[in-house]
């Protein structure tokens, strides 16, 4: 079983804790009272090692943290030691991007990891035009509360190295994926530090010639399900 | 009877010595009360109240004294509560006789009730065609038992004799509080502002944006007036006539104004404005309010607060003035009745688990000293069941209360999967920074659906002044709760997480309906559970005006012995009030029901060990024979202490 720790970000009310509820408990509360601090929550996924397709236990340690600005100066605490964060951003309010976008340049230089997973989340998909989002041709559009483009968030993301969707908490498109994907990338930066640990515990007890036989670099580009 | 003399030989003193002043004081609540009902025109209401100046031995008292014959004159129907024929009621009350006596927790039964007596004649007399009426209605009467309270598995037989208050207190029932949306400031009865010193408003209970610009003008104006021309702070102002009063409480920079045409005292508006004070300081901190205003003065705090600080103040807002919420008018908190055995059993858990969790375990404490701050466990309904402190150290019951209201209402959706981790900003321990509060819900035991309805899960909190304290606390948590669950016959974990909860007929108290009695030296309060019944359809709103009807008489039962600055007129009374609806005596016969004559008596009994409120049903007037209850209400709570209430805690 590997532990990840996992920290969700974002101006309030753009549904960080119901994306939680949804990963967590696969259900959606209408009414959610906002966040006080932050909760802490765990939750195991599986995943397939791309090699030898045996199944991996991934842990995560979720911090879903309050938006609030009040709350701000707590927030070094909860990403200080995360693998991965989660920065949420509203598609049906400009400024929460630009909120989203100030969270990322703050984990870049606050946080020392270099492998730190940062994935940039569009919440409320449901509220947007209910074809599959690609570039907005096919928008329906009385019905569409889209403010945020989906290749504004995504050039962004292209430009600083992070991982990118667009979900619903209430209707549960691609919640899964985003937190499979960060499981299989997780695993990816970790296994060669893993397959190392292992390997020296291996040569410790068999005094035998270490295995060199390190996996090749995974090809499989971990964005491809969403964007 | 083990009751202590000396309070009634103090009573009976300070009776006589303040008599007039009290009674001076009541025929002016009178004319208030007289006049707040004065808008239903079928209700006119006169309170009568006396000092109790005499010592009465109880053993002198008869138990067959007729006190309600009045009631049978017609015929023996009563509108409201029940049709039921006389021996009908009879009858059912017979079996709730039995079926309380033969309980099989017999825990609080130990105690030979004299009611025995009352049951066998009861019985003989039914099986006996060739009874004595006039004799048999007395007693009936007399033995009008209170109903058990709780809805069980075991099905129990409701008694069909009346055991309903009436309410004779102005109705301000939903509807019209809906309809008063959209109405003016005017209509609605009770009222709290909170604005900036600088006149900008930060929050009303009632009310839209437009009225209050308008209305924080001329308030503000006023208060200034004030400061300018006496050099003093207004501190109220009240109506005689219209019983209205608006209190005003200067917390620069922060002004908070209560209105009411309840009848509440300045003092008792004081109280509450001081905890919606709170409420705020607990959610920013005076620290960070002053900072903010040290800038600007004109700063809207509006724009600081978050929808949720605002759902919040409504919540609080209306268990202040709708529901029954003692703690704050009585200064105590209310805690899970336990087992004495059990209490202690968790608290030297708790001990045992923190002296574990400070040892070095591989030259690391997991908990260094000081990162504990408080521990406490919340039972379902909010009542306190444990606490873990540090010696010389107790939490003040104000901060206590906003504790249980922010998990009350910020944390409903939460499940126990979910651990969190919140700054609070205690006032009264440090109005300057947060403490950190990890608070975990525990999975409440399947229970009867119709209590849950009423209940929140119970949850372990611990407090912490570390910001980073979470992994630790959530360590020792975790550690705790596992202990917890194995330990014990039933599991300590399963018997925290069980409302618990006593009736009134547990205590054996004839004729009351409801108290409230509070241990001084603990500082904490207990009541029966709410004598109503769980099956009728629309609990919510029933429950509602119950708790409201309540919360008046304890209110005003409250005030009979308290001036307007909170004062006690004397550290020992005994002082009856006595409600009645005069124009229900002689109402005309509605086809061919009589409507049931209100008269309710409540007694306030205060010395300096403990408070008692109580209420009892309609129609007893008995003043000896309440006093006997009373007594017996005072020497079950003494007798039953340890379980009632939290001794000590587990003291670190």
């Amino acid at each position: 079983m590997l532990q990840f720790k996992l920290v969700l970000l974002g101006d309030s009310s753009v549904g960080k804790s119901s994306i939680v509820h949804r990963f967590v408990k696969d259900s959606f509360d209408e009414l959610r009272e906002s966040t006080i601090g932050a909760a802490f929550l765990a939750q195991t996924i599986k995943i397939k090692d791309t090699e030898t397709q045996e199944d991996i236990d991934i842990k995560f340690e979720i911090w879903d943290t309050a938006g609030q600005e009040r709350y701000k100066s707590l927030a070094p605490m909860y990403y200080r030691n995360a693998n991965a964060a989660l920065v949420v951003y509203d598609l049906t309010q400009k400024n929460s991007l630009s909120k989203a976008m100030s969270w990322v340049d703050e984990l870049k230089s606050k946080v020392g990891d270099e492998d730190l997973v940062i994935y940039l989340v569009g919440n409320k998909l449901d509220l947007c035009d209910n074809v599959e989002n690609r570039g907005g041709k096919e928008q329906e559009e009385e019905e569409n509360k889209r403010v945020v483009t989906t290749q504004e968030a995504d050039s962004y993301a292209k430009d600083q190295g992070l991982l990118f969707a667009e979900i619903s908490a209430k209707t549960g498109q691609g919640v899964k994926e985003v937190f499979q994907t960060i499981g299989e990338k997780l695993y990816e930066i970790k296994k060669p530090e893993l397959l190392a640990k292992k390997n020296r515990e291996y040569g410790r007890n068999s005094s035998e010639a270490v295995d060199i036989n390190i996996q090749r670099p995974n090809t499989n580009d971990p964005t491809s399900c969403c964007s | 009877m083990d009751l202590n003399e000396t309070y009634l030989d103090g009573a009976h003193e300070s009776g006589s010595r303040s008599a007039s002043n009290i009674d001076e004081d009541k025929s002016r609540k009178l004319s208030i009360n007289n006049r707040t009902t004065a808008s239903v025109p079928t209700t006119s209401l006169s309170l009568n109240q006396t000092i109790f100046q005499t010592s009465i031995s109880p053993s002198n008292s008869t138990i067959f004294n007729p006190i309600a014959t009045r009631q049978y004159e017609g015929p023996n129907i009563t509108m409201d509560s029940t049709n039921v024929s006389y021996i009908g009621s009879m009858k059912s009350f017979s079996n709730l006789r039995h079926s309380s006596t033969q309980r099989p927790d017999s825990q609080f039964l130990d105690e030979p009730t004299r009611e025995d007596g009352i049951e066998d004649d009861v019985l003989g007399g039914l099986n006996n065609e060739a009874f004595d009426e006039e004799s048999l209605r007395d007693k009936l009467s007399e033995s009008i038992y209170s109903y058990d309270g709780t809805p069980t598995i075991r099905t129990r037989l409701r008694s069909l004799v009346s055991n309903e208050i009436p309410s004779i207190f102005k109705e301000n029932d939903l509807e019209s509080m809906q309809l008063g949306r959209n109405s003016d400031l005017k209509s609605y009865d009770k009222n709290f502002f909170i604005f900036t010193s600088a006149g900008k408003p930060i929050y009303s209970m009632d009310g839209d944006d437009q009225q209050l610009t308008s209305c924080m003008g001329i308030i503000h104006t006023i208060m200034n007036y004030f400061q300018l021309a006496t050099f003093s702070d207004i501190k109220s102002i009240s109506s005689m006539v219209s019983g209205q009063r608006v209190t005003f409480l200067d917390r620069s920079p922060i002004i908070l104004v209560g209105y009411s045409t309840r009848g509440e005292t300045h003092h008792e508006l004081i109280k509450q404005l001081d905890v919606l004070h709170s409420y705020i300081l607990s959610s920013l901190s005076e620290r960070q309010l002053s900072r903010l205003f040290a800038k600007r003065d004109n700063f809207d705090l509006r724009n600081f607060l978050e929808v949720t600080d605002f759902e919040n103040l409504d919540e609080i807002c209306h268990l202040l003035s709708d529901r029954l919420y003692p703690d704050l008018p009585f200064n105590a908190l209310q805690c899970l009745p336990m087992s004495y055995s059990t209490r202690t059993k968790i608290h030297e858990t708790m001990l045992a688990e923190l002296s574990i969790n400070k040892t070095k375990t591989d030259g690391k404490e997991l908990l260094p000293r000081g990162t504990l701050l408080y521990g406490l466990i919340i039972s379902p309904n909010n009542k306190l069941c444990s606490i873990m402190r540090p010696k010389g150290h107790t939490l003040h019951t104000t901060d206590l209360q906003l504790l249980f209201s922010l998990i009350w209402n910020q944390f409903q959706n939460v499940n126990e999967t979910q651990e969190m981790w919140a700054p609070v900003c205690f006032p009264k321990f440090n109005p300057n920074g947060f403490l950190y509060c990890y608070i975990k819900f525990l999975k409440s035991e399947p229970i009867d659906k119709k209590i849950t309805s009423r209940c929140r899960k119970p949850a372990l909190v611990l407090i912490s002044a570390q910001k980073d304290a979470f992994f630790p606390l959530k360590q020792f948590s975790n550690n705790l709760i596992d202990v917890l669950r194995r330990k014990g016959d039933k599991s300590l974990l399963r018997e925290i997480c069980t409302p618990g909860g006593f009736t009134i007929s547990e205590v054996g108290a004839p004729l009351i309906h409801h108290f409230i009695y509070k241990s001084k030296k603990h500082v904490q309060y207990t009541m029966p559970e709410l004598n109503i019944n769980f099956e009728i359809p629309d609990l919510e709103t029933e429950l509602l005006k119950y708790e409201k009807k309540m919360k008046n008489y304890y209110q005003e039962l409250h005030n009979s012995i308290f001036d307007n600055d909170g004062n006690s007129f004397n550290a020992s009374i005994l002082n009856f009030v006595n409600w009645y609806d005069t124009s229900l005596e002689d109402a005309e016969f509605d086809g061919f029901l009589k409507k049931e004559p209100v008269k309710v008596m409540g007694l306030a009994w205060l010395t300096p060990k403990f408070e008692l409120y109580l209420v009892c049903n309609n129609g007893v007037s008995d003043k000896e024979k309440i006093l006997k209850s009373a007594k017996k209400i005072v020497s079950w709570c003494k007798r039953h202490q340890s379980r009632l209430f939290i001794q000590d805690g587990a003291v670190f």
